[in-house]
């Protein structure tokens, strides 16, 4: 397997270069972008992040938790106060909300670390650093036979700069 | 001077170049400033170090008013902290993008406000190592906090909104990490190297990233509602005259916004103009955020309003007592330094051309953080000070302690702010280049 590199300018032609390349049949297709575009994550249709599940889930388990405990912990040791019920949900919901939010806050960024810096090639081997600047990179993996086409179709939709990281 | 839209950068990279400038070694105007702002810090420390030694005794709290100083000053820093949410989540949601400019220095305001106001209940305590107490944590007999006091739910309120708002800002702060990396060449590289996490800018990573912004931002927006809410809750909850109303939680998150805009501008005046920042935080960022000051002023006064007219209205003897006290009893200076500075000052911000002033604008914001603290201290201690029973009423003067930690926190919140600017991007350059890649789509001028 090889992996080919065009450098480009801007948002939209790095979309233009990878609605290109899929239209030619390549779909293991990356882009290096310096700021996030909507241009080339629907070129790449990967549909929705997966950070959402950990969000969702973070917050059923604060809801949860924050219920779980107050109401225990008022049960475990029973305050008798005027006849008035030991566990107060109204009071309790307060705990419950800020806990929804903290699990939920925090069990996003650990979907982003996990789904978008750990389990992700970051493609360190055809990163420059240019790429946090003002250039984008579209990044092809095809067949050694391919690259020939590959280079063709980069160099049509106007990178200006093509080169083979690995081979 | 109104900038033009011409000033704004001609190349993507020069928004790297610009925002990545103010990362230089720092001038000996700086330095002092910093050095300035540590010896308000050691001077609170040494005022704290008393009163750990000797005890609350060498504040002024005393019977009738325990609440002063420090939980005034707490609810103030707190209030700070919220502009910088409302301008990253809410205004995100919104999609208004003149926030881009000027997010990243609000939310780092947000970050070190609240771990600020987080300080102040330890101090209040006296005893710093019983801190624990408010812990949902079982006492040597077995019995747990009390989750159904205003005090506890604070607890929780505001550690998590120190938690989401820390997490907020540095998620924001990764892609700018990454840029920072590939420019620095001095032993900083290696810090924005570990804090980038690997980042490399792979359409997976914005597709992630994205997600976790706009899932944070729809978390944050609540949560800074509720915040201030829960802080004024502090107070509603309790059967004191003056305290005991349902408009306080609105109330509240109206001041909180008033407070943090007013203190975002009276910061980043002075950053724009020594770091030649005005092709970015452009005159039109301060005549929308003194948009909001008068918007938020105006519920304010209001809110300032409906308290003396339910006060008459309810026929309440304590609840009128309370009010009349508050205006023309031991404390009528507090109240109309208060009355002035949030109501009256903020009025010609109604006029464009005012806005656009920038020197008046930076003046009014003074006066009007001025005037928010004096708002929480007027509640907090006219309402302990004058009671139900004439024979507990009483007259709070803060001690030298007390005043010397209120300039330590100033000093502190100031040197974290200011190390901050130098050693991490005031402006979010990411969000920045966003904007001039969707005008060049436009067809716009850059």
């Amino acid at each position: 397997m090889a992996t080919v590199l065009g450098v480009l300018s801007s948002p939209g032609a790095t979309a233009d270069a990878l609605h290109g390349l899929r239209d030619a049949g390549f779909e293991d297709l990356d882009a290096f972008s310096p700021v996030p575009s909507h241009e080339i994550e629907h070129a790449l249709d990967r549909g929705p992040s997966r950070v959402r599940g950990w969000t969702l889930v973070g917050a059923l388990t604060g809801v949860f938790l924050g219920y779980l405990m107050t109401i225990w912990m008022a049960n475990d040791w029973q305050l008798v106060v005027g006849g008035k019920p030991f566990s107060s949900i109204p009071a309790y919901t307060v705990i419950a909300f800020e806990l929804t939010i903290l699990f939920g806050g925090v069990l996003t960024v650990i979907g982003l670390v996990v789904h978008g810096l750990m389990l992700t090639d970051s493609k360190a081997g055809a990163y420059r650093p240019s790429f946090s600047g003002d250039e984008f990179g579209c990044l092809v993996s095809c067949s050694n036979e391919q690259i020939p086409r590959v280079q063709e179709l980069l160099n049509g939709v106007g990178c200006k700069e093509v080169r083979v990281v690995e081979s | 001077m109104a900038a033009t839209p011409e000033q704004l950068p001609e190349t993507a990279d020069q928004y790297n170049e610009d925002i990545l400038s103010v990362l230089r070694p720092p001038t000996p105007l700086y330095v002092i400033a910093v050095l300035a702002c540590a010896g308000l810090v050691g001077a609170a420390f040494a005022a704290l170090l008393v009163q750990t030694y000797w005890g609350l005794g060498t504040t002024g709290l005393m019977h009738p008013v325990m609440w002063g100083v420090y939980i005034t000053t707490f609810v103030f820093w707190v209030g700070i902290a919220h502009a910088g949410t409302l301008i990253s989540a809410i205004l995100f949601l919104f999609r208004a993008t003149w926030r881009n400019a000027i997010n990243r220095g609000a939310e780092a305001m947000t970050v070190f406000a609240v771990i600020t106001a987080g300080l102040f209940p330890l101090i209040h305590i006296g005893r710093l190592w019983k801190f624990y107490f408010m812990l949902p944590y079982p006492n040597q007999r077995g019995l747990w906090t009390n989750f159904k006091s205003p005090l506890e739910w604070d607890v929780f309120a505001v550690n998590t909104y120190m938690t989401i708002s820390i997490l907020f800002f540095i998620v924001g702060l990764i892609p700018d990490m990454a840029a920072a990396r590939d420019r620095v060449t001095d032993w900083r590289r290696h810090l924005y190297a570990a804090l980038a996490l690997g980042w490399r800018g792979t359409a997976e990573q914005w597709r992630h990233h994205s997600r976790a912004v706009l899932h944070l931002s729809g978390l944050a927006t609540p949560l800074v509602l509720s915040v201030h809410s829960v802080v004024s809750w502090d107070f509603a909850m309790s059967v004191v005259p003056g305290w005991h109303t349902t408009i306080f939680a609105p109330y509240f998150v109206a001041g909180a916004i008033f407070s943090g805009m007013a203190m975002v501008i009276t910061v980043l005046v002075p950053v724009r103009k020594a770091f030649h920042l005005e092709p970015y935080i452009r005159d039109v960022h301060f005549d929308n955020m003194g948009k909001f000051i008068v918007l938020t002023s105006t519920i304010v006064g209001y809110a300032y309003g409906v308290e003396y007219f339910m006060a008459w209205y309810s026929a309440n003897p304590y609840e009128q007592m309370s009010f009349w006290h508050r205006a023309f009893g031991d404390y009528w200076w507090a109240t109309w330094i208060m009355i002035i500075c949030n109501v009256v000052v903020p009025l010609p911000l109604w006029i464009k051309k005012v806005r656009l002033h920038i020197p008046t604008v930076w003046v009014m914001t003074i006066f009007i953080n001025i005037g928010m603290w004096f708002e929480r201290y007027v509640i907090i201690t006219t309402g302990l000070a004058h009671d139900y029973d004439p024979a507990a009423w009483g007259y709070y003067t803060p001690s030298w302690v007390e005043m010397t930690i209120l300039l330590g926190s100033f000093g502190w919140f100031f040197m974290l702010f200011l190390i901050f600017l130098r050693m991490f991007p005031i402006i979010a350059i990411q969000e920045e280049k966003e904007l001039f890649y969707h005008r060049q789509v436009a067809g716009g001028t850059h």
